[in-house]
């Protein structure tokens, strides 16, 4: 029970990108196309995962017993960058039609706001290794369904009319916007 | 001294950060829910970006290529962590306002977007006047939105109580919503005052040119495989 | 205090770089040399028009695959034609040049519109509602979905039609792709003859809606000495090659023949050339959608 409503809260209550605002560059960037913000989704799930997990493992292996909690900062980063890069090099050798899918994507997630964000957040959270990689895959996924949304509405917004001052950003912010207002009524679904 | 007061001076409008180089959006609809906290990270964002551009540039013939970009996260990290500290110690307050957006100012599009573009490139004390000039630019646009959001959204203007007990506050932009929507119609603004400035000298607008996310190197290959994208959509459909 | 925080970000910056470095040399891939070459050759432009997504997409399947012809760039004409099959080894046979056709008179023919539409203008979405707006359901919808797809900036609408100018046109085939009532074909620009009209309709139901549409009779089809004319998907279709291959001994009959006057002879230059005007890049800037009138 505690895991449905960590999902739900995860993905629809306290949306990662709607309401705690991590993730908006890419949000704004790939939400022009829907298999382009399908495949954007799919990388920052499929990375979240891995940046959660060997942040989790160093931190309470490494950082902790040391008492070098104030270097959590550089060593996360730095490891999501190693991680990543290690990533790209194997599925391009391995898994070459993965590789096809989301290799493009995954240098844009590797310095975003999302990635690091759950991997710290978790942290001061302080849940236990399996909630925070099941928090990190709802994370994720509700970031993978706002912007799916926000493609599919950016789509038709290349055939309408719109402002010449509003077209491109702006338009999408407001876009946003209203989308995370239809959000904020989820907050009632967890009493 | 006059280039380094027309770097300096860029950054306070010609590329204003995040309205006109629309870089690092994350914690500006963040941390902008009153005026005070805008400036709190507008200044910790002075601080890492000055700092981080004079490094990498005194550092940038020493810097092998290939690990160009790692060596940047590693020094603006270090300077972050020194932020984190400092303000853990001297304004605690404003630290746990500003929560989880301290640690991510490393991965502000900001500090890698200018050690990339201008610092790799440049003198240190020209790398330092765009820094300031960036920073300083970047905390009024903050302090601005953060005030425009506070006044409507709170009634008050770092903390002092404007309208009176009687105001009914527009609690809809101190959250996130009102976040997205006010900073749209900034952009918004910003595009249209380009498109009436370009109008009055009678210079031909760049079509393209919007208010967008080009200041990322990132996104621009996302240029790229957007066209693919859409080709392969187009077999698909007709094939 | 110190000996231990900067020991262990060494050791894990050591530790991160040994990998990464082990990792580029075990995970190494080879990637052909040739492809980046043949990329190089060709335009760039992504325009889709060899079949596959993107130049690099067609650079790799021509190295990879020994029966990919070297000349599938249209974009790039005979000169890239020429180098690709130079650096592939390949012969490069001869391509017929082609040019974009619109097969829609709706205006001449008079062709009146069931109903305002108010709608998104594009023409996929107009198609959505009751086959579009005109009386003939196959007709151009005048929206400029074709427009705003073709990559050379070689379309605009006119008058609820489209116009193409053939000095653009690099006979790419997005805009065939795109268009949703397939009145969009790629014929050769050497074509004697062409049929103006893509009514799938046969008889009175297209001389009700449209008075110029062709109306399936087959008088063409029995005339052509050389049987280049035939029926396909209920709607006339020309061989051009046959047609050139037989050669103007034949006196274009089929035309003469057409009691409906919509196969007509082409003249080489078959299509309006571009207007002095810019072209209209959203539909409702030239469609006339007045909401006044």
């Amino acid at each position: 029970m505690d895991i449905f409503l960590l999902f739900i809260s995860a993905i629809f209550v306290n949306n990662i990108v709607l309401a705690q605002y991590l993730g908006n560059c890419p949000y704004l960037g790939c939400s022009k196309e829907k298999s382009v913000s399908i495949g954007m989704g799919a990388a920052v799930i499929f990375v979240t995962i891995m940046a959660t997990l060997f942040t989790f493992l160093i931190q309470k292996h490494v950082l902790l017993p040391f008492n070098l909690g104030y270097l959590q900062t550089i060593v996360f980063i730095l490891v999501i960058a190693a991680l990543v890069q290690f990533v790209e090099m194997f599925l391009k050798k391995m898994v070459p039609p993965l590789y096809k899918a989301l290799g493009i994507f995954l240098p844009l997630i590797t310095t975003n706001c999302a990635v690091l964000g759950v991997a710290i957040l978790v942290q001061r959270k302080e849940y236990d290794f399996v909630t925070s990689l099941l928090y990190a895959v709802a994370a994720g996924t509700g970031f993978m369904l706002a912007l799916v949304v926000l493609a599919g509405i950016r789509e038709r917004f290349e055939i309408t009319r719109i402002p010449r001052a509003m077209r491109g950003v702006p338009i999408g912010l407001i876009m946003a916007g209203i989308m995370s207002l239809a959000f904020m009524a989820f907050k009632g679904m967890i009493a | 001294m006059a280039s380094m007061m027309k770097e300096f001076t860029k950054g306070l409008w010609n590329e204003l950060p995040p309205f006109r180089l629309v870089l690092g959006l994350c914690p500006v609809l963040a941390v902008t829910t009153t005026a005070n906290n805008g400036l709190g990270m507008g200044a910790a964002v002075i601080f890492v970006l000055s700092l981080s551009n004079v490094i990498i540039s005194l550092v940038r013939n020493i810097i092998p290529k290939k690990v160009r970009i790692v060596c940047f996260i590693a020094i603006a990290a270090s300077l972050v962590v020194t932020v984190e500290m400092l303000m853990q110690a001297f304004a605690y307050p404003l630290y746990q306002q500003l929560g989880i957006f301290v640690p991510l100012i490393v991965v502000n599009c900001i500090i890698l977007g200018r050690a990339e573009a201008f610092a790799a490139k440049n003198p240190p004390h020209l790398a330092l006047a765009d820094g300031l000039g960036m920073g300083i630019g970047f905390t009024l646009s903050l302090t601005f939105l953060g005030s425009l959001r506070e006044i409507f959204g709170s009634g008050t203007w770092f903390g002092v109580s404007l309208f009176g007990p009687d105001f009914q506050p527009f609690t809809f932009m101190v959250q996130a919503p009102g976040a997205f929507v006010c900073l749209g119609l900034i952009l918004a603004g910003m595009n249209f005052l380009n498109v009436w400035q370009a109008k009055r000298k009678g210079v031909e607008l760049d079509p393209n040119f919007d208010a967008g996310c080009a200041g990322c190197a990132a996104c621009k290959g996302l240029e790229k495989i957007v066209n693919q994208k859409k080709l392969e959509r187009l077999e698909a459909a007709k094939g | 205090m110190i000996t231990v925080s900067v020991l262990t970000l060494f050791s894990l910056g050591f530790a991160s770089a040994g990998i990464l470095a082990i990792a580029s040399k075990v995970l190494y891939v080879e990637e052909d040399p040739r492809i980046e070459v043949v990329t190089e050759a060709l335009p760039g432009a992504n325009c889709g028009g060899c079949g596959f997504a993107g130049c690099e997409a067609y650079a790799a399947a021509v190295i990879n695959d020994p029966d990919m012809p070297p000349n599938k760039c249209c974009a790039g004409g005979p000169d890239v034609a020429a180098k690709v099959a130079e650096l592939t080894g390949k012969a490069a046979g001869d391509s017929e040049p082609e040019v974009a056709f619109r097969r829609c008179v709706k205006v001449e023919g008079n062709v009146a519109k069931k109903f305002d539409y108010f709608g998104i203008q594009s023409c996929s979405a107009a198609k959505l509602l009751q086959d579009g707006p005109d009386a003939c359901k196959y007709s151009c919808l005048g929206f400029g979905d074709c427009v705003r797809a073709c990559p050379f900036d070689a379309m605009w609408i006119e008058g609820d039609l489209v116009h193409i100018a053939p000095d653009k046109c690099t006979s790419c085939g997005t805009c065939v792709r795109t268009c949703p009532n397939s009145i969009l074909e790629l014929i050769p620009r050497r074509a004697r003859v062409m049929v103006f009209c893509s009514s799938q309709d046969k008889g009175k139901a297209v001389k009700d809606v449209c008075d110029a549409g062709c109306i399936s009779c087959g008088a063409c089809i029995k005339k052509c000495p050389a049987q280049c004319i035939s029926l396909v998907d209920e709607r006339i279709f020309i061989d051009h090659k046959a047609c050139l291959a037989y050669g103007p001994s034949c006196e274009e009959v089929c035309v003469e023949k057409c009691p409906r006057n919509i196969l007509r002879c082409l003249n080489p230059d078959l299509i309006a050339e571009a207007p002095d005007t810019e072209p209209a890049r959203y539909p409702e800037e030239s469609h006339v959608a007045d909401l006044n009138a």
